[in-house]
This record gives C-alpha cells, sequence and structure tokens, in this order.
C-alpha cells in the first residue's frame, strides 16, 4: 500500500493527538471512548462470541506457559548438569571442554601470530608482584644453570650431561621475601590462618593492621603430612626420597607436584648464564595482563626464546614431526607451565633478565624469567630452570587449580 | 454498523484487506446468520478466525459490516504481537545475560582486592583522583558470594558467552527478514515521543501520543538494548584477546578503557531489566502474556501489526 492513504490516516491521527494535548481536558481522545462503548455494546451484544476470543486466548495461554515450564526446566537442568558434573582440574567438566574448545577456536582464527602492541619507555612502570611459588628460597646465583631436555643430538653439545636432575640448586639463607602481595586467585587453604581478605576489600585486614602481608608468603617451606599413610605407600614413598637424595620434595604450593617434573636420569642440557646471554639482546615494552583484571606497561629486556630455540632445536620424531609442546619449571618445581612449541616461537615471546632497565629482582624471578605477551600473567613464570621438549601437553600450575591452559590473549 | 465509533477503523482497515475478503472463513458467515447454534459454531469459527490472523483482524471487521446483525461477532480479537522466534529469543537471553552478569561480577571482584595496596582503577565513580565509590562495597561482594570463585566465573562466562553471541546474531538478521524492524526501530517522531511517553509515565503530563507495537521510548530502548549487546560482545572480545585483535582494543581506548566500557555496559543491562520489568508489571497480564503466547486480547477495531511489518 504506498497510495499515501495509510500516511494520510496517520497524519490525521497525529494531528488529532497533537489537538489534545492542547487542550488537557480533552486529552482521553476517541479512542478510550470507543473502548468504553465497546465495552457496553459487549455487554449487550457480543458476549459469546467474544468469549469465544477469550477461550481461544486461554487455550493458547495455557498452551504456551506449559512449553515456557518445560523450557524453564530444561533450562534448569541444563544449569545442573554443568554445575554437578564431575570436575577436571578444579572446574566442573562441561566448563574445562568449553575453555579447550575456545583454546581451539582461538588458535584456528588467530594462530597466535598476532603482535602485541608496544608502547613508549616512558609509559611503562615497575611491575606489582604477585604470588612467589618457587621463589620462596634465594637462590645463590652460582649454583643457577637452565636445564634443556629433548634437544636435538644433545650429547653434541659440550654442555651435555647425562643426568641433568642431579645439578643441585643451591640456596642461601632466607633474608627478605619481597614485596610480595596478596593474591587473590585462589582462596586460602589454611582455615586456622587468619584470611587478610576476610573482609572481602574492606581494608580492615590483618596487613593493614600490621599483620602478613600474605596468605601466601607465611604457607611456604615444607608441610607435614598428617595423613596416615598405607605401608605400601610408606615403602614407595621412602624409596622415592631414597632415589632423590637428601633433596627437598618438589610441588609444595597448592598444585602439588607436577607430572612433568623429570625422573632421575633425565639427560639434557646444563645452560650458564653466559650461554644464554650470547644470544642477541632484545627489548620491549608491552602490557602485562593478570587474569586479576589489572594490566600494567612493563619495559623488558632479554633474550628471544625463539633465539634459543633455533640454537638448540628439539628433536624430531621417527616420523620427522617435532614435538608441539614446552615444560618450564622453576628449581625447586614448585611452580611449572606449559606452552604450545608455537607460542614459544613468537616473536615477543622473551627470556626476561631485566625489567625496567635494571636487572630481575629476586621476587621478579632472577635470573631469568619469561615474559610472552600472547598470554596471561599467571604462564609468564619465574626463576626458570628448566625448559624441556615434549609431545603431550605439559601440565601447568594454575590449570591444575581451575584456570585455563591455554590462556591466550 | 451499530457504533459510530467503529466506522473510522472499518475503512482504514478494509482499505488494506479488501483483496482479503474472499478468505472470510464461512463459518463465521453461518454464525452470524444462525444466531442459535452460535455458541457451539461461533467457538470453532473463532478458532478458524484466529489461525488466520492477521487476514482475520481485516475480515471480521468487513464481515461485521456486511451482515448488520448485532451480537454476531466479537469485538475483541487475538493480535499476534510476538513472533515465535522473538519469543524464544527474548527468553532465552534472560538466564544467558543473567550468568553473564553473575559470572563477570566473580570475575571483577578477582580485582576489587581493597585490603591491599591494588584498589582496582577501573570500576569506580570518581573523577581522576577524586573517587566516590568503588565497585563494589565489601558487603555487597559478601552478600552475593563472590571471594574465591574466579575460576567458576570465568569458566562460565566463556561458556555462556557463546549463547549470548549466538542469540544476539540470530536476532538481528531475523528483525530484518521478518520485517519486524519496522516496529522496533526508531522513527524520526519517536525522540519526541519519547520524551512525552517518559513524562506521562512519571505523571508530569497526560496524555499518550498514538502507537502501534512500541511507542517512541519502546522503539528506543529495544533498539538500544541490541546496539548494548553488540557493545558488549565487542568490548568483550577486545578484553579476551587483547593481543591478536588489539586494533579492536585500541580503537576503543586501550583495554583498562574497554574493560571499564564492558562494565559499564552491564550496568546499563541491569539498569535496563530494572525499568523493563517495572513497565511490563505496570502494563499488566494481556501485555506480559504476549511475550509467552505471543497474542494479546486487543479490541478488533484495532489495526493489525502486520500491515507495520511487510513492507509498505
Amino acid at each position: 500500500m504506498s497510495d499515501g492513504r495509510e500516511e494520510r490516516k496517520e497524519q490525521e491521527e497525529r494531528r488529532k493527538w497533537e489537538e489534545e494535548r492542547k487542550d488537557p481536558d480533552r486529552h482521553q481522545g476517541d479512542r478510550d471512548r470507543d473502548w468504553e462503548r465497546e465495552g457496553e455494546r459487549e455487554r449487550r451484544d457480543s458476549l459469546a462470541a467474544n468469549a469465544a476470543v477469550r477461550a481461544e486466548s486461554g487455550r493458547r495461554t495455557r498452551r504456551s506457559f506449559l512449553v515456557a515450564a518445560a523450557a524453564a526446566a530444561g533450562g534448569y537442568g541444563f544449569y545442573r548438569w554443568i554445575d554437578r558434573s564431575p570436575g577436571d582440574q578444579l572446574i566442573p567438566r562441561p566448563l574445562r571442554k568449553m575453555l579447550n574448545f575456545n583454546a581451539k577456536v582461538a588458535r584456528g582464527v588467530f594462530d597466535e601470530r598476532g603482535l602485541a602492541p608496544t608502547y613508549p619507555v616512558s609509559k611503562s612502570m615497575e611491575l606489582r608482584t604477585n604470588g612467589n611459588y618457587g621463589l620462596k628460597m634465594d637462590l645463590v646465583p652460582e649454583s643457577y644453570r637452565l636445564q634443556m631436555v629433548g634437544v636435538e643430538n644433545a650429547n653434541r653439545y659440550p654442555q651435555y650431561v647425562d643426568d641433568v636432575t642431579e645439578w643441585e640448586y643451591k640456596y642461601a639463607e632466607k633474608r627478605d621475601a619481597g614485596p610480595v602481595l596478596h593474591d587473590t586467585k585462589v582462596a586460602p587453604k589454611d582455615e586456622a590462618r587468619v584470611d587478610p581478605n576476610s573482609d572481602a576489600g574492606a581494608g580492615e585486614g590483618p596487613m593493614m593492621q600490621g599483620g602478613p602481608a600474605s596468605t601466601m608468603v607465611a604457607g611456604g617451606g615444607e608441610k607435614k603430612l598428617e595423613t596416615k599413610m598405607s605401608p605400601a605407600f610408606e615403602t614407595a614413598f621412602a624409596e622415592l626420597k631414597m632415589a632423590q637424595g637428601k633433596k627437598r620434595p618438589r610441588g609444595q604450593e597448592d598444585a602439588g607436584m607436577s607430572d612433568n617434573t623429570l625422573d632421575p636420569g633425565t639427560p639434557g642440557l646444563l645452560l650458564t648464564m653466559e650461554d644464554v646471554m650470547s644470544l642477541p639482546h632484545q627489548e620491549l615494552v608491552t602490557e602485562f595482563k593478570c587474569i586479576e583484571g589489572w594490566s600494567q606497561v612493563v619495559h623488558w629486556g632479554g633474550y628471544r626464546l625463539a633465539d634459543l630455540i633455533a640454537k638448540y632445536p628439539p628433536e624430531r620424531k621417527p616420523d620427522g614431526s617435532v614435538p608441539e609442546y614446552v615444560y618450564m619449571e622453576t628449581p625447586d618445581g614448585d611452580y611449572y607451565c606449559g606452552f604450545s612449541l608455537r607460542a614459544c616461537k613468537h616473536p615477543q615471546s622473551l627470556l626476561a633478565t631485566k625489567m625496567a632497565g635494571r636487572p630481575l629482582t629476586p621476587w621478579h624471578g632472577a635470573p631469568i624469567r619469561l615474559h610472552i605477551p600472547i598470554k596471561y600473567g599467571y604462564k609468564q613464570i619465574k626463576r626458570i630452570a628448566l625448559i624441556a621438549y615434549t609431545d603431550m601437553q605439559p601440565d601447568d600450575y594454575w590449570t591444575k587449580l581451575g584456570y585455563d591452559w591455554y590462556a591466550g590473549l | 454498523m451499530e457504533a459510530s465509533g467503529q466506522v473510522e477503523p472499518v475503512t482504514l482497515i478494509a482499505g488494506a484487506a479488501e483483496e482479503k475478503v474472499e478468505t472470510a472463513p464461512e463459518a463465521l458467515l453461518d454464525a452470524a446468520k444462525e444466531p442459535a447454534t452460535r455458541n457451539v459454531v461461533a467457538d470453532s469459527a473463532m478458532v478458524a478466525a484466529v489461525a488466520v490472523v492477521p487476514e482475520s483482524a481485516g475480515v471480521v471487521a468487513a464481515t461485521e459490516g456486511e451482515t448488520k446483525k448485532p451480537g454476531a461477532a466479537a469485538t475483541i480479537r487475538l493480535e499476534k504481537k510476538h513472533p515465535l522466534a522473538i519469543r524464544w529469543m527474548h527468553w532465552v537471553n534472560f538466564p544467558v545475560l543473567f550468568t553473564m552478569v553473575w559470572s563477570g561480577l566473580l570475575i571483577y571482584w578477582n580485582d576489587s582486592d581493597n585490603a591491599y595496596q591494588h584498589p582496582h582503577a577501573v570500576y569506580r565513580v570518581g573523577v581522576g583522583s577524586l573517587t566516590l565509590v568503588r565497585m563494589f562495597p565489601p558487603w555487597f561482594w559478601k552478600a552475593i558470594h563472590a571471594p574465591y570463585r574466579v575460576t567458576e566465573g570465568l569458566g562460565y562466562h566463556f561458556f555462556f558467552m557463546w549463547l549470548f553471541a549466538i542469540n544476539g546474531i540470530l536476532y538481528v538478521p531475523y528483525l530484518l527478514i521478518s520485517g519486524e524492524w519496522r516496529l522496533l526501530v526508531p522513527e524520526r517522531r519517536s525522540i519526541k515521543d519519547a520524551i512525552q511517553v517518559t513524562l506521562v509515565d512519571l505523571h508530569l503530563r497526560k496524555g499518550l501520543p498514538p502507537q502501534k507495537k512500541y511507542n517512541g521510548a519502546q522503539r528506543i530502548a529495544y533498539s538500544a538494548v541490541v546496539l548494548m549487546g553488540l557493545g558488549s560482545l565487542v568490548t568483550g572480545l577486545s578484553i579476551y584477546k587483547p593481543t591478536q585483535v588489539h586494533w579492536v582494543t585500541t580503537l576503543l581506548g586501550g583495554y583498562e578503557m574497554a574493560r571499564w566500557e564492558h562494565f559499564w555496559l552491564t550496568m546499563g543491562f541491569c539498569a535496563f531489566f530494572v525499568v523493563h520489568v517495572v513497565q511490563v508489571v505496570l502494563a499488566g497480564w494481556n501485555n506480559f502474556r504476549s511475550m509467552v503466547s505471543g497474542h494479546e486480547i486487543v479490541p478488533a477495531a484495532t489495526a493489525t501489526l502486520e500491515e507495520e511489518r511487510s513492507a509498505r
């Protein structure tokens, strides 16, 4: 209908409405009077017909509400199914599967190739410290070696040893924990200790009253096994202890020991700082993003992980392909991260030795930490002692505690 | 015809429905001729009539005019107000958006560590270094049991984001194809109407402007909320993959700005929700039911919405 009749009709209606507005006494227009009159007439004339309309409406309403109730029940059931599903590394399995699916989509769409924006140095700031897993004892710098496992023709390098796990990292008497602050990623485990955040952020926690700065700092050191072990397990545990010598047990934090911790007798390379520093030096100013929600622009200095990988390439499998993953760990095995080889080869993935133009401080992960701007901060492992090529998706500290393994930005 | 008030709408509809008269359900005519059996037949007549809504709207009015027999036809009819697809998408969106807001809060808590040295800089009301309120006060976090549930929040957020996105991505093409957008997108006069509607709702003025499916305020609000949904998807993506889509993040003013925008869009949804629910309660059962069953009982004389849906 484009003959303008309707338009004229609409204009007419509008004109009437405008008039009514000017004359507030008459504002209850024809429309309302129509209704009244119709109501009157309905009573007299159209009772039955209108009842039929209402009956039809009721029939449709009942049917629709039944469908709606079924749909609501279905929706609630769907939620319950997710919520009650058995856990997969501390989150319900459907959620874990979806995180993995999302990672697959992100890899397919972006291929981990995008470059993070860089900033002028003047915009950078000191990175806040957040978490000290694997850093609780001061490492003696001279005892530092970077273990590399799975390198092609490893025994041809002068740094080759038959068993990299034999290397002993030495720790100094702890003097200063560094300004380690509270970390909100997990709930404090020790119920007996006061949670500095138990006031949910009111600023009245013990730290503000001069108490401990973090729920994490005080929890370090050896934990006593209070549960009674079965005799068989006790024997096995004693044997494991013997095999480890007098070493401190690995995996002393919430997430426990990594499945990828090296077995005794693993051959590999023991690189010195000089070996790493022979790579070309790079500087980068990027935005560091924490899964907690905060972000800071930081000035990094160090060596491209890609350059290290090029210098010490992974051993090929019998079919000629290269292992897909890289596993990294702190000297004590308390903190560990897994990556795809592709992410490690990203041009901005940096083995950082400097921050803000100065050498890394111990609490930021001296002598070497990772900066990888295509991942969240929890993947940017501090004090790296081991880089291992592997063919299975490696364990990851925060993944075990319910976070995404991929963590790609 | 009996009522003079009826005359105008009849001609209005007749113009649109002239060529549809031959589809008049014969049962209805029979019912008109046989008042004795009216009750029984009228039932089936109405079933037939409403089954062919919208055509029947014009038909009923035209039939009334022809039979000239009082009491034959209904003075009310069922208007097909909300198409099935829109009702489903509307109700699917409700729990999905709720889950997104709830899981988002669990994530936001993580950056609200005010007890320590890093009270968040993003979710607050303030100018420069002056902060009036930080979102949210401690009692709020405690009340909703948010502390230390970040992994749960992230898990649900990155699950239901797909449902939210798919629902929205289906909704917009549906609006375009069905013609429903004509009832939804603001017109030139919508702003003026919206002001008037708001003033009437606040009891400051009287006299509602004429409307069809939605008034000016509704057109603006319902279109805005769709754009807000798009905004949430875009800002969400720019927070989710700030390196891979860094150009989007940069366009939005950077990572922190994108988080700020994402947060305030969510606050916008919450505000919309409150106003929407209040208005639905005030509008009453007939209106609410139409979002479930799709049909609203309207005076037989009102113009069918189908004309507005189909291209003019």
